[in-house]
């Protein structure tokens, strides 16, 4: 636990020097307008940093920490408003991944992932607000030489750098896991551009052939590992909502104190004071739960904790992150508004980490079914 | 008696407290719609001071249980459960906090060993009829005469005064001082002593539980100035931290939860997906409150003063009450005005209480507005 706190003091200090030195939202600018949304120097740059190979084994050349370290980069970034796809690959990919049982191709993916040589990204989704990836309709049929996959994948986040892709399909073994390269022939990738200018992957998979080396789990492991992995990408996604909204919120608080109306500052005026506390008070609940959240999912909790716990964080942080996004337009009025201010950088990029791997309502709807369940054990 | 309840697992120790609070705490009471009067509550008292229950959040060397957070919070939703009622409670909540932070050895071993034995019940001596949001402008006053001061002046608002045997009160000291709040000091007060005398005020909800008290020359000993002469404010302003922390805590909340709870499986409601998406917000909003509350309670375990951003848990855990009892009258339909238990197919529910229970949250304590005013200047800096 002790070096885990080091390691996670040492990582804070080393994220708050990349957003202190590194934020560069002309580059977030200029990487909305190609749809490249990433940048190969900057993604070494965090592989360098180890940040992409933090959930990744040490057998597998990565760091080897847990959720709490995770976040604490995902928060930097997300203050930073950078691009590139952290918690879809270093996250969700990489927790799915070690989740399975080891073999050549699971290494391979999590050590390339750890290097930043490699973007594997998961395909799992197929309709939205199904983030337990729940309705499959995917197949995977095999033939003596491996597997012809079918079916349609949406909302594969940082899917536009993505090298392949870890599709998720129903087969005669019930749940499978194929690594599919994203050259596999009959799969078809079309890009789906979102308001921050990143895009989800909308894969269509028709006959895809794999060879069968490249299926890397099958049946009920595959189950708890993409829940598991799912729910941790979406604590992350929280921690990165929590880091966009700090930094719009202060956008706001610095502008309520210099811009002067009526001959005051417009900060002065108790309307907008008790607007700004309420959302602030809206920012701290966020930042406790994530915290509460983080401490309660480190260790290996048990599928329901952790699936309540991901609803508490996910729609709190989703919801706060809108809120005062939201929020900042008004504060600043006409000009944040226009194309030219920063804020509606944070009001798209929080519309997006919001609703990914599902919004405040559906993570509240999962989160009433799942304490259903819960007091109906108690009572029997 | 010095056990380590935080070397239990949170399991255990909700399981010794459910048994303790459920099985102990006397069935007339259960789910009183009001506060408890001390005849009423004065043997639940002495049982939780002899189990060492009794002051949950004081640390353990002066006779508490020392509760990490999540402890603590676990007993205050066993409590809330279980349907124990609230006592006069100000000597837990308020005066030992502040004692053991603020007071001197003497007034320690005094005060608090008589706050555990029941034999000091305590009230809050702060509000006037003509300061209450702006509190700073009290003008009860306290003169220096031989080895006591002599108070003159009145207190409203006052929960329980006719309960209490002590009052803990803010009195101006030195009138010329500049700004209002430097010359008020704290003073603890026997409400046996000559010259105060109260009067009861009766509540919306048609209960007796604040009173006004007047103080005609009461002469109070030196010693039992708290803190520095003309600092009070100070201290009252850590007391109030104190009282926020509390107020904030979601124990209140959590009753009103529970009932909601029963009466939407009485009335089939988690079946109306409308009504659950209301519900699990505000479930959501209390849990998310326990998450933030923790993170307080941890500070004052450290010994941290509160800082004026605890004023943010008070906000959130009124407001998040009073939404919670407004959707109990909701889900009650026409039974909403209905007063006392209605019977909901067996299951017996005050609906009208906690919507009473619930409005004065957001006033006493420092109104929610003033509490935002509190955190737009000193914890977002705006300009005034």
């Amino acid at each position: 636990m002790a070096e885990h706190n080091e390691h996670a003091a040492l990582l804070a200090q080393s994220v708050g020097d990349y957003v202190q030195h590194g934020s560069n939202l002309p580059r977030v600018r200029a990487l909305a307008q190609t749809r490249a949304e990433f940048d190969r120097t900057q993604w070494q740059q965090l592989a360098d940093f180890g940040w992409l190979g933090v959930l990744v084994p040490e057998s597998c050349g990565g760091l080897g920490l847990g959720l709490a370290e995770a976040t604490i980069v995902a928060e930097g970034l997300g203050r930073a408003l950078t691009p590139e796809p952290y918690t879809a690959v270093a996250v969700l990919s990489a927790r799915l991944l070690e989740g399975l049982p080891a073999g050549e191709l699971r290494d391979d993916l999590l050590a390339g992932i750890a290097s930043g040589q490699r973007l594997p990204l998961a395909a799992w989704q197929e309709q939205p607000d199904d983030f337990g990836g729940l309705q499959q309709t995917c197949r995977a049929v095999p033939f003596e030489g491996g597997f012809r996959i079918s079916g349609e994948k949406r909302f594969v986040a940082g899917a536009a750098a993505a090298d392949g892709f870890i599709v998720s399909a129903d087969s005669a073994q019930g749940l499978a896991l194929l690594w599919v390269p994203r050259d596999t022939a009959g799969c078809e990738l079309k890009l789906q551009v979102l308001a921050d200018g990143r895009s989800y992957g909308a894969l269509a998979l028709k006959d895809a052939v794999v060879p069968r080396g490249q299926l890397l789990a099958t049946g009920d492991a595959v189950r708890a590992a993409l829940d598991r992995a799912i729910d941790h990408a979406a604590v992350t996604a929280s921690a990165e909502l929590v880091g966009v909204m700090k930094r719009a919120h202060e956008m706001s608080l610095d502008y309520m104190k210099t811009r002067v109306q009526f001959g005051k500052p417009i900060g002065s005026f108790q309307a907008l004071q008790h607007r700004a506390v309420d959302l602030h008070i809206q920012q701290a609940l966020a930042d406790a739960v994530l915290r509460d959240v983080v401490r309660q999912l480190d260790p290996a909790t048990d599928a329901a904790a952790r699936a309540l716990a991901t609803s508490r964080a996910k729609s709190r942080c989703g919801d706060a992150a809108l809120a005062i996004t939201r929020a900042a337009i008004q504060f600043h009025g006409a000009i944040g508004f226009t194309e030219d201010c920063d804020v509606g950088l944070y009001v798209k990029r929080a519309l997006t980490l919001a609703t990914w791997l599902g919004n405040g309502r559906a993570h509240r709807a999962r989160y009433a079914r799942l304490s259903a369940q819960a007091s109906q054990r108690e009572a029997a | 008696m010095n056990t380590d309840w935080n070397a239990l697992s949170d399991e255990a120790f909700r399981a010794k407290a459910r048994t303790f609070f459920e099985g102990e705490f006397p069935e007339q009471y259960k789910f009183l719609p009001r506060r408890m009067r001390w005849a009423e509550c004065r043997d639940w008292y002495l049982k939780l001071s002899a189990r060492g229950w009794l002051a949950p959040n004081w640390p353990v060397e002066h006779g508490g249980m020392g509760l990490s957070p999540t402890k603590l919070l676990i007993y205050f939703e066993e409590t809330e459960r279980a349907g124990v009622g609230r006592m006069p409670d100000q000597g837990i909540t308020m005066v030992g906090p502040t004692l053991i932070r603020f007071g001197n050895d003497a007034q320690r071993s005094h005060f608090l060993p008589k706050i555990l034995a029941g034999d000091a019940i305590w009230c809050q001596g702060y509000s006037e009829p003509n300061s209450g949001s702006d509190l700073a402008s009290l003008r009860t006053e306290a003169v220096p005469d031989g080895d006591d001061y002599v108070i003159n002046g009145s207190k409203i608002w006052t929960s329980m005064a006719h309960d209490a045997t002590h009052i803990y009160v803010l009195a101006r000291t030195d009138k010329a001082a500049k700004k209002k709040q430097e010359g008020i000091s704290f003073f603890l007060v026997d409400m046996k002593t000559p010259g105060i005398t109260l009067r009861t005020i009766r509540n919306i909800a048609g209960h007796e539980e604040f009173c006004q008290v007047f103080f005609d020359n009461v002469r109070t000993p030196k010693a039992n100035l708290v803190g520095e002469l003309h600092k009070g404010w100070t201290i009252a302003k850590g007391l109030l931290g104190f009282e926020r922390l509390n107020i904030g805590s979601p124990r209140r909340p959590l009753f009103a939860l529970e009932k909601l709870e029963l009466l939407a499986q009485a009335r089939g409601l988690f079946a109306d997906p409308a009504f659950v998406e209301r519900f699990s917000q505000l479930k959501l909003d209390l849990a998310d409150l326990g998450s933030l509350y923790g993170h307080f309670v941890d500070m004052a375990r450290r010994g941290e003063a509160m800082g004026p951003d605890v004023s943010m848990l008070k906000v959130w855990s009124m407001d998040t009450y009073q939404k919670l009892s407004e959707l109990l009258l909701e889900a009650a339909g026409e039974y909403a005005p209905v007063e006392g238990e209605v019977d909901f197919g067996g299951t017996a529910i005050d609906v009208l209480s906690p919507f009473y229970n619930s409005r004065p949250g957001t006033i006493y304590g420092g109104s929610n507005e003033i509490q935002r005013n509190i955190l737009a200047k000193y914890v977002l800096n705006l300009p005034s």
